[in-house]
């Protein structure tokens, strides 16, 4: 029997959590919510998900620091990240890259408020990607 | 109604020192000055000056309070309104412009309260000044410096306002828009049709606000440095590309068809590439918008040795030819826009991104036997620099020049 996947969903606004639990509750997933970056990571290190979608924006730890902490622990450099953002400026993501001397490692960029049809479609194309690099890796030996 | 008092030149000499720009001045340089100026009182809610009048005074304030303002109009068709740029408290000065070609005022002063004034003849006081240089000196530099902190403040005062604009506008309209649209999907239950059409008006009016804040963000940011600086090698095959994608969904909405007649092939050029995508984007969506259900909207481009060429044609009705001269301006929304969605940035938006390019965006209605419509023609110059290619040549010339 398949488990159903894991999503994380991280924004500082309780409006956007809500409205995005309400859209992704019409599929078979198991959701959680966090408020900001560093809870997010206190809730990655209990329970690695198998995806993220990360709001740029946010008190205590931001968008940017979660990825970074994300690509740097091996555990969860592959968990794909969504990120959803009011920010579409290619300036904060150079910055970043530029901050940070690393290529912004996000698997897709979903401009807010997203279409609920398009959410569903990213979510799902991210998932399947990631199931399948999954069991890849577990056949590879060692 | 203003009352001109006569007080000894000692005294008027005295309230001139005290003020920001005549505070240096020697005592023999003040009380020549003096002679030029009058006492003059104001009653609360009266001019001192007004914009656009000729400058023909400068004004210390002694006592009370000015308040200057600016006219805006947005549109040929609003009704101007009168919007408060700053203050002028007692020491301070209003009507610069009376030192300074073409010696016309720039804003308006009016009185917040009772106030007092120093009056000071423009003219006499700059031939007094040009006589005197080292007085003159003295005044100018006061002058630019108070400038100079003017214009640091308003810089200031406009980049905090565009981060706030950009970001704390837009994030409570994307929540709203969130829950919008996941009721509309049906996410959170049945609704009554009337429901139904009252929440896609909704979306469409926040829809809307939500993409003028962003017009008004760039058009704020939109100066041709600022655009020149990312110029950088692209694929405008690609660029173009993004922008039907764009472009696409309002299409299929409006049921108009998007015809596409690239070159045989794309050559790369210099540009701001996510600029021209949006110029591209701003006159597809402008195509559709005013193109009626069924018909076609052409985008194609071709080459020629100098130049690119992007054209977006629609078969609408045409522009009117009196709102012709006027479609790039700011804010500019022509009469038979009417319900169609938009503040009216989109062109001038455009035109100042092709004016960074040294290119231009021609406009032409189309009236044939069989065909109605407008043709838009963006002219791409193919010899554009990055900053990088500008450097070089700048290094180049500069080492010939010590080479000799």
């Amino acid at each position: 029997m398949e488990q159903k996947p894991y999503i994380l969903i991280v924004d500082d606004d309780p409006d956007i959590l809500e409205g995005i639990l309400t859209i992704l509750e019409s599929q078979p997933y198991r959701l959680a919510t966090a408020r900001d970056g560093k809870k997010c990571m206190e809730m990655v290190a209990q329970d690695i998900p198998d995806l993220l979608i990360l709001d740029l924006l946010m008190p205590r730890m931001d968008g940017w620091g979660v990825i970074r902490e994300m690509r740097s622990e091996p555990r969860y450099a592959g968990v794909p990240i969504l990120v959803l953002t009011t920010v579409v400026e290619d300036a904060s993501r150079r910055r970043y890259e530029l901050e940070t001397g690393m290529a912004m490692d996000v698997q897709d960029y979903v401009q807010k408020p997203a279409k609920p049809a398009e959410l569903i479609q990213r979510v799902e194309k991210l998932l399947k990607a990631y199931a399948y690099r999954t069991r890849q890796s577990n056949f590879s030996p060692g | 109604m203003l009352i001109a008092l006569a007080s000894p030149i000692s005294v008027r000499a005295e309230r001139l020192r005290r003020s920001e720009i005549f505070g240096g001045l020697d005592e023999a340089d003040l009380m020549a000055i003096a002679e030029f100026c009058v006492e003059e009182r104001y009653h609360e809610g009266e001019v001192v000056l007004a914009e656009g009048a000729p400058a023909e005074a400068l004004f210390v304030v002694e006592r009370g309070k000015l308040a200057l303002e600016k006219k805006i109009q947005i549109g040929r068709h609003s009704t101007p309104r009168n919007a408060t740029i700053g203050y002028v408290e007692p020491g301070k000065l209003a009507g610069f412009s009376g030192l300074v070609a073409p010696y016309v005022y720039s804003t308006s002063a009016v009185c917040l309260e009772p106030t007092r004034v120093i009056r000071i003849d423009g003219p006499a006081v700059r031939e007094y000044l040009e006589a005197h240089p080292a007085a003159g000196w003295k005044v100018i530099t006061s002058v630019a410096v108070l400038i100079r902190d003017r214009y640091r403040n308003s810089i200031d005062t406009l980049t905090y306002f565009l981060s706030v604009v950009s970001h704390e506008l837009r994030s409570p309209l994307a929540a709203i828009e969130n829950y919008l649209q996941t009721m509309l999907g049906g996410y959170a239950g049945e609704l009554t049709e009337k429901q139904q059409r009252m929440m896609k008006r909704s979306l469409l009016r926040v829809t809307d606000l939500r993409s003028l804040i962003g017009d008004v963000v760039d058009l704020a940011r939109m100066r041709p440095e600022q655009i020149q600086a990312d110029f950088e090698w692209f694929d405008p095959g690609e660029v173009g590309t993004e922008s039907l994608e764009d472009a696409r969904l309002a299409a299929a909405e409006k049921g108009v068809r998007i015809k596409v007649e690239p070159p045989p092939k794309f050559e790369p050029i210099v540009g701001a590439r996510r600029r021209m995508r949006q110029v591209f984007t701003n006159l597809l969506n402008n195509a559709i918008k005013f193109s009626p259900s069924g018909s076609t909207v052409t985008f194609r481009a071709w080459y020629e040795p100098e130049t690119l060429y992007f054209e977006v044609e629609d078969e609408g009705s045409g522009i009117p030819p009196e709102d012709l001269p006027h479609i790039f301006e700011d804010f500019f929304r022509g009469d038979s826009a009417g319900e169609t969605p938009g503040a009216g940035l989109g062109l001038s938006i455009a035109k100042k991104i092709m004016d960074a390019h040294d290119g231009k965006i021609v406009v032409k209605n189309l009236y044939g036997e069989s065909e109605s419509g407008t043709r838009f023609t963006v002219v791409i110059p193919r010899n554009l620099q990055t900053p990088e290619m500008r450097r070089q040549a700048w290094m180049a010339t500069d080492e010939q020049r010590i080479n000799g």
